[in-house]
């Protein structure tokens, strides 16, 4: 049954937004702002950076705008003046990216301005940005999201999010039901998805922590993944990928957004995310930890597999 | 002196991963008392388990590997203080991960053997391979190999006609 989700506190969030911007750019508290702008297609939106307090009026925020703008602050816009502090518009979940890279010494907080968004989901696919907001069309991050509401922010508009009718949680099930196959039908299942995949490297590219200068499976002395898209190298590039995650990854799915051959990237991302939290007690959240769960250890550590 | 070599139809290939300090001297020590145990291990040593990548052992397997040991000192005796710690808690993971993409558990095997453990590095070898022969060569990671790029196959109807209006 297809649920409608209210998104009418939008119009009043892009207000505040845009006025909030407006203010720490002319008051020059800010030397640039990472946003949202409406972009060519009716009802789409793509990320803008302003440093001007004219353009504040372009700044939006929809269901549409389904960006992580934390990947601009890392690799993706490293041009960004690097004079005084940035201003960045983000959700909960970017939020927590941002989190996450703090706690690993890419960016530091005093030098962010953070306008928080209350938000009640946005589109899994923008290929029709202007349909309604439904339990249909919503992200499936969103369906188990926890932070509509980002914590520790320098801005959040105060607008009350409306209540939202409780989704089915398509992630955990998924896993729930991949778990309790046989080992071979698992295999048989991700040697099918990642088959599929033409190494385009989008999940790289547009991921806020793979923030590597040279990525491992680049280098070819020694070649540790294979570089063709053969089911060979596919296969390792998805477990490298994951693992390097491990322990670090804030939920944002944008890897699976962008992926063009529809990989379910962030089930391996959800299933070691919930390994990690079910054996270190570690989980991506708002507060800034400088040591992931795979960088420390207890002497403690569950050892039961080591002979 | 030597006990009567057995002939089995399948000779695992395990690739043991050893670190410098303690697991490859047990090795050396069990090798120096002269006590057997089978040639099908391949071991390859390391600083520290805090050197080894997971991807070595992907890479192991890729490379027609049967069976991975992972072996050095015991908790609290790494030589660089806290190298098998941080090896511990990746290696659990690395192993949920591996469970998760269907890779059977049984052929990766995980252990502390100390310089003084000659005895112990014999059983750990022993055991794994004696549990891998039986469960037969790893199939997947070598079909996988074996594979080719899926562009190469024109399996699309609509692929299909457009190849044969060339």
């Amino acid at each position: 049954m297809t649920q409608p989700i209210d998104t009418s506190i939008y119009a009043d969030v892009t207000e505040a937004i845009r006025s909030e911007a407006a203010r720490v750019l002319t008051e020059g508290q800010v030397s640039a702002v990472v946003g949202y702008a409406a972009a060519r297609r009716k009802g789409s939106a793509q990320p803008i950076v302003i440093s001007d307090a004219a353009d504040a009026g372009k700044l939006v925020f929809t269901a549409a705008c389904v960006n992580n703008l934390a990947v601009y602050l890392t690799k993706a816009k490293k041009e960004i003046p690097k004079k005084g502090k940035i201003g960045i518009v983000v959700k909960g979940c970017d939020l927590k990216a941002l989190v996450g890279l703090m706690g690993e010494s890419q960016l530091k907080r005093e030098e962010l301005y953070l306008i928080g968004v209350p938000c009640a989901g946005v589109l899994t696919s923008i290929i029709q940005p202007n349909t309604e907001l439904t339990s249909d069309t919503i992200a499936p991050k969103c369906r188990e999201c926890d932070a509509h509401l980002p914590v520790g922010c320098d801005f959040v508009p105060g607008i009350a999010l409306r209540i939202q009718p409780q989704l089915e949680e398509k992630y955990s099930a998924e896993i729930a039901r991949l778990e309790a196959m046989p080992p071979g039908e698992r295999w048989a299942f991700w040697k099918e998805q990642f088959s599929k995949c033409i190494k385009c490297y989008a999940c790289r590219q547009v991921c806020p922590f793979c923030f590597c200068e040279q990525c491992l499976c680049d280098r070819n002395k020694p070649q540790m993944v294979e570089t063709t898209p053969r089911p060979a190298g596919n296969f390792a590039w998805h477990i490298v990928r994951a693992m390097h995650l491990a322990g670090r990854c804030a939920g944002c799915a944008e890897c699976e957004r962008v992926c063009p051959m529809d990989i379910p990237l962030n089930l391996l991302n959800r299933k070691m995310a919930s390994e990690l939290k079910e054996l270190f007690g570690h989980e991506a959240g708002f507060e800034v930890n400088d040591k992931g769960p795979l960088t420390t250890f207890t002497e403690k550590d569950d050892q039961s597999f080591i002979k | 002196m030597h006990s009567e070599k057995q002939k089995h139809d399948f000779e695992p290939k395990i690739i043991a991963f050893v670190c410098t300090w303690c697991t490859y001297a047990g090795a050396d020590l069990a090798g120096t008392s002269r006590m057997q145990y089978p040639a099908n291990v391949r071991v390859l040593k390391f600083p520290c388990t805090g050197r080894i990548d997971p991807v070595f052992i992907l890479k192991a397997f890729q490379q027609g590997a049967d069976g991975v040991l992972v072996s050095g000192c015991h908790p609290g005796d790494c030589h660089y203080i806290a190298g098998n710690f941080h090896a511990r808690r990746r290696f659990a993971a690395f192993r949920k991960l591996l469970e998760f993409v269907g890779v059977d558990l049984n052929r990766l095997q995980f252990s502390w053997v100390s310089a003084a453990e000659g005895g112990k590095w014999v059983e750990v070898v022993t055991d794994l391979t004696e549990k891998v022969r039986a469960m037969g060569p790893m199939q997947e990671f070598k079909e996988l190999a074996m594979e080719e790029q899926w562009s190469g196959v024109i399996n699309t109807p609509e692929l299909k006609e457009a190849y044969n209006q060339i």
